[in-house]
């Protein structure tokens, strides 16, 4: 790998960030809408039942967290549909550019836009509910690296269906990670759903995070068996959505670069 | 004899039942100029993507400066380049954000330079802050060849680069061309539908067709394979006993304006036909004679394959 082309693509998404109206309202408008929203709501909801407790912090760090997942993949989903949008992908294929170096760069925006729009909630809940994600110190950090795992995986796998099929398939971006979150048990304990759901719930690593998190809020210890598991299960999908994209790359290559729309 | 840089040899790409390449070979000497050619569709693009490594092949193999594509592609891709009037730059970027975003892919020294030389050399000062959505097609395409250039290429895979150009930009951007080569000795390959553009600047043309090459050879002597030359006439009296003589004969032919008539006539039959229609007593007032042109072998050679 060689870290200037690296550079080069993410340089190319920082420049597409700051033109792009679209990308900054997806980084700051979305998170504030979601936090005025739920966190009024559960003001809501203390005050007319005093003895929810937690309720705010419990929602108001499910939203801040889901950033980071929701983030991580829809960088990598969206980033590849940009290429297609713009017909790009045939000007920075034909340069030495290695198809891993490409994956890097949209790590690396899921990250840098993760952080960004992580800090900027994080803000927000601060300013307007005097809750800070931080009142935990380092318990928190574990989880959220397993969530941007989890977007990443998730994130490779909308993309290589994106690569097999082409844009007309591109709503999965907006709407696929979704389909994860009633499973994910966000704002709620996983204890409360359906038997079936509660099985789909134990296979997906987000469960483990959320459950993890209330427990930090709770008791501010850190369940090391919950960050094992998730951990365990993003490193299995990880390594399978990357051969997955890797193989939906090579589908690309015998159709045409070009023919990819 | 100056060393091959490019040799295709057995190329075949087939999309299920459809063979779009099928079976082709052929080669490229550093320093040279070659034109790809062929009507739409007759496998060109498919041909130049694989060229560039952005589709792969069915069968056949691709070196470049002795190494296979497949095995060595960073390497190659390093030292070629490619531009298109067919591809887009992202929209939302300013021209200077797409030469420097994509000089970042290439091993290049000093990149804010190369970038600066290239905005000099191709003009571009009053357009470097523009985004490429406000740029017309001619100042894309214009773009899309500076980033051409970004690596300092040895080979060129050039798809139409002068299509939508205005012809004092498409004249210097052949001139550049030109220089280049002689310069640098890179080696081109070449399409366009210009065909002027091609017997100007390609030192030899490879012309395709359902896949197939049919051709491969010098502008020159394509043009000498096709024996017929265009006669126009300045004729104000008989116009009509001319024509009427033109279609008995069965020469094809056509009025421009009032007066001039455009005539097809093989070139060693030009004497027997001027004797005829002088013997007919049709005057002209002014003559000229056309030899073949690429033109007409692209014309005829499309035609004789079923387009």
């Amino acid at each position: 790998m060689k870290l200037h082309r690296i550079q080069g693509i993410v340089l190319q998404k920082l420049y597409s960030f700051r033109h792009s109206y679209d990308k900054i309202s997806d980084a700051f408008y979305w998170p504030l809408l979601d936090l005025l929203l739920w966190g009024l709501t559960s003001n809501y909801i203390i005050q007319t039942s005093p003895s929810s407790g937690r309720i705010v912090v419990i929602i108001i760090s499910g939203i801040v967290f889901w950033i980071i997942f929701w983030r991580a993949q829809y960088e990598i989903s969206i980033g590849l549909l940009d290429e297609l949008w713009n017909k790009n992908l045939v000007n920075i294929f034909v340069t030495p550019l290695k198809f891993s170096e490409w994956v890097a760069a949209w790590l690396i925006m899921g990250i840098v836009k993760g952080f960004m729009s992580f800090t900027f909630a994080a803000i927000l809940a601060f300013v307007l509910y005097k809750m800070s994600i931080f009142m935990y110190g380092f318990a928190m950090l574990p989880f959220m690296l397993v969530l941007l795992l989890s977007g990443w995986w998730i994130g490779f796998i909308i993309a290589g269906i994106i690569m097999r099929s082409g844009s007309k398939v591109q709503t999965l971006a907006w709407s696929m990670p979704w389909i994860f979150a009633p499973f994910s048990a966000i704002y709620y304990p996983v204890s409360i759903l359906p038997h079936w759901a509660q099985y789909v719930s134990t296979l997906l690593p987000m469960s483990y995070v959320f459950e993890g998190m209330r427990k930090v809020i709770a008791t501010g210890e850190i369940d090391w068996s919950k960050v094992a598991i998730a951990l365990g299960l993003n490193i299995i999908y990880l390594t399978l959505s990357l051969l997955f994209v890797r193989k939906s790359f090579e589908k690309v290559l015998q159709k045409g670069v070009s023919k990819l729309y | 004899m100056n060393s091959v840089v490019l040799e295709v040899k057995n190329l075949t790409k087939k999309f299920g039942n459809f063979t779009a390449v099928d079976n082709i070979s052929f080669s490229m000497e550093e320093g040279e100029i070659l034109g790809f050619l062929g009507p739409n569709g007759a496998g060109k693009t498919t041909t130049i993507q694989m060229l560039l490594g952005v589709l792969t092949p069915t069968s056949g193999s691709i070196s470049y400066f002795g190494k296979e594509l497949l095995l060595h592609r960073e390497e190659i891709l390093e030292k070629i380049s490619f531009s298109s009037t067919y591809t887009n730059l992202p929209w939302y970027l300013t021209v200077r954000e797409n030469l420097t975003s994509l000089s970042y892919l290439y091993d290049i020294e000093n990149r804010k330079q190369r970038v600066e030389k290239l905005v000099e050399t191709f003009h571009l000062e009053k357009l470097i802050n523009k985004s490429i959505g406000q740029l017309s097609a001619g100042q894309i395409t214009r773009v899309n060849i500076a980033k051409a250039f970004l690596n300092s290429p040895k080979i060129l895979l050039l798809d139409e680069p002068t299509a939508s150009l205005d012809p004092d930009v498409a004249s210097y951007i052949r001139e550049f061309l030109l220089t280049e080569k002689e310069k640098f000795h890179i080696s081109i390959v070449f399409t366009s539908h210009n065909m002027t553009e091609v017997e100007e600047l390609c030192d030899r043309v490879v012309f395709i067709n359902h896949g197939r090459i049919i051709a491969n050879d010098t502008p020159d002597k394509l043009t000498r394979s096709i024996e017929i030359s265009h006669i126009e006439l300045i004729v104000k009296q008989k116009k009509e006993a001319l024509l009427s003589f033109c279609t008995k004969e069965k020469l094809p032919h056509q009025t421009i304006g009032k007066y001039v008539v455009r005539i097809d006539v093989k070139e060693r039959q030009i004497p027997e036909f001027l004797r005829q229609i002088m013997e007919k007593g049709i005057i002209y007032d002014e003559i000229s004679i056309d030899k073949p042109t690429l033109e007409d072998y692209f014309l005829e050679m499309s035609g004789k394959n079923n387009i």
